[in-house]
């Protein structure tokens, strides 16, 4: 009975916006550095699992709420979840099949991707490139893929 | 729990042409960052953004609200007593602090020779709550619940009760962005109240630092000492509480001491900020920009000590326009 892609789409934008709360919680400052970009992870699962459900449209949406937060280049983080979503729509064949530690160097890569190219357009408009701790969060987010599959995964049927 | 059964799996038109879709979405977004880089209409879609992002804003921002409002609730009887036997204690403390103040503000008028009292410097302010904090190693940013319809504007000046905060960055109908004084991309021109040595405090992306980044070693800098304001960059008024050195050290080989200050205002911990308007006739009110560039140049050994008396037309708008850079 909740078959059909709007109820999944709808599933698909609950968690991104539960991702994107946890995601800006207040922590202390050395959990801040270190807490990975939830949001990001949650858009690169449902694009890797149900690419139908979500789509290219989430990952822009998603971009374009982080730009609005944080306040940045309007359109900065849309480009780059955009490329990211894409490349992970693109390759989910491959990835999905993958086992989970696999897949967590995929979401290393595409993490670094995301980061390197929010990096570059503060370069290229020059505003503050912030110091290396912007890099952290792309080790802490592929090493909690596990658990956000192992979350994420209940709320579906994958595969 | 079987939320979308096989309805997941089934091969959509949307999941048909990811490449056009990127590409559309990758133009787009390279439009926005066009404009907004312009400073062109991109400014007027934010404007409109923000309304809808500002839902999301307090819907994130929740669990820490959720969590002082309970914590209210619980607070029992006697805990609100003690809280208001404390209050009335302070109130009569600031009463004598302001009986004295205000002799001595009546002393300095009669010593820079100006007759009549002078007008009051903080003409209005406005009571906000912080719906939402962003305060990371990049960012320091707090999002208020006031905006343009209660008449802020950009590059407003920002304290709390205990001191500085920041300003305005962005306005929006109902809600409005604050770059706190500890945001990297933040500098506030300051003074040391000691010996009246101005600077500049840059925020470093943590709450409770600044950093001091142009004091030479042979500066007289001691830890303790306190920062206010200088009123000087316009934004900011006179005499506002900054913070306080922490830290001052020389190397002789260096040509700069490595200074660093803390905040007065709880950046992490406000709840509630005030936007301020000032009476631009006061002297230590925040200088208009226009206003310094059409001074007459100075001549030597004749410093300029009284501000410039306005134009006899209407008044200069002290409060920059919504699209100046602060």
């Amino acid at each position: 009975m909740f078959a059909g892609t709007r109820e999944s789409a709808l599933l698909v934008y609950i968690t991104a916006m539960i991702a994107l709360m946890l995601s800006v919680l207040p922590l202390p400052q050395l959990l801040s550095i270190a807490w990975p970009n939830l949001l990001v992870l949650a858009v690169l699962y449902w694009s890797t699992m149900t690419p139908s459900a979500g789509g290219m449209l989430l990952g822009f949406v998603a971009g374009l709420t982080l730009d609005l937060l944080n306040g940045s280049q309007l359109g900065q983080h849309a480009f780059a979840l955009s490329l990211v979503t894409y490349l992970a729509i693109r390759l989910h064949l491959l990835t999905r099949a993958k086992p989970i530690f696999e897949q967590a160097l995929f979401v290393l890569i595409a993490l670094f991707v995301y980061e390197a190219t929010l990096w570059a357009i503060d370069g290229f408009s020059s505003h503050h490139t912030g110091s290396w701790t912007r890099w952290v969060h792309i080790a802490s987010g592929a090493a909690i893929w596990p658990v956000i599959v192992g979350l994420l995964g209940r709320l579906h049927s994958p595969r | 729990m079987a939320f979308a059964g096989g309805g997941l799996n089934r091969p959509s038109s949307r999941d048909s042409a990811p490449g056009p879709r990127f590409f559309f979405f990758a133009v787009l977004s390279i439009v926005l960052m066009y404009f907004d880089q312009r400073d062109g209409w991109s400014e007027r879609i934010r404007y409109v953004l923000t309304v809808v992002a500002y839902p999301i804003q307090v819907v994130i921002g929740s669990p820490g609200m959720l969590w002082s409002a309970t914590s209210d609730l619980f607070e029992t009887r006697a805990s609100l007593r003690a809280e208001n036997a404390a209050l009335i204690k302070r109130d009569r403390a600031l009463a004598l602090t302001a009986l004295r103040y205000e002799a001595l503000e009546q002393e300095n008028a009669r010593l820079r020779n100006i007759h009549g009292a002078l007008p009051p410097l903080v003409r209005r302010s406005q009571l906000a709550e912080v719906v939402n904090a962003d305060l990371g190693r990049l960012r320091q940013r707090l999002v208020i619940d006031k905006g343009d319809r209660n008449g802020l504007y950009r590059s407003q000046a920002v304290v709390d009760a205990t001191g500085l905060m920041g300003q305005l960055v962005r306005v929006g109908p109902l809600s409005a962005e604050v770059m706190l004084i500890t945001d990297p991309g933040h500098a506030v021109p300051v003074e040391i109240v000691r010996n009246g040595l101005r600077t500049i405090a840059v925020g470093t992306g943590e709450a409770t630092e600044l950093d001091l980044p142009y004091v030479p070693v042979t500066a007289d800098v001691k830890v303790g000492d306190v920062l206010v304001t200088s009123g000087m960059g316009g934004v900011f008024p006179a005499g506002v509480p900054v913070g306080v050195i922490t830290e001052s050290r020389r190397d002789p080989d260096e040509i700069l001491a490595r200074v660093r200050a803390q905040p007065r205002a709880e950046m992490d911990r406000s709840h509630h900020v005030l936007a301020l308007w000032f009476d631009p006739g006061h002297p230590a009110a925040p200088v208009d920009p226009k206003l310094v560039e059409s001074l007459p140049p100075a001549t030597v050994g004749q410093p300029v000590t009284t501000p410039p008396k306005p134009p006899s037309e209407p008044p200069p708008e002290v409060e920059p326009k919504s699209g100046e850079k602060p």
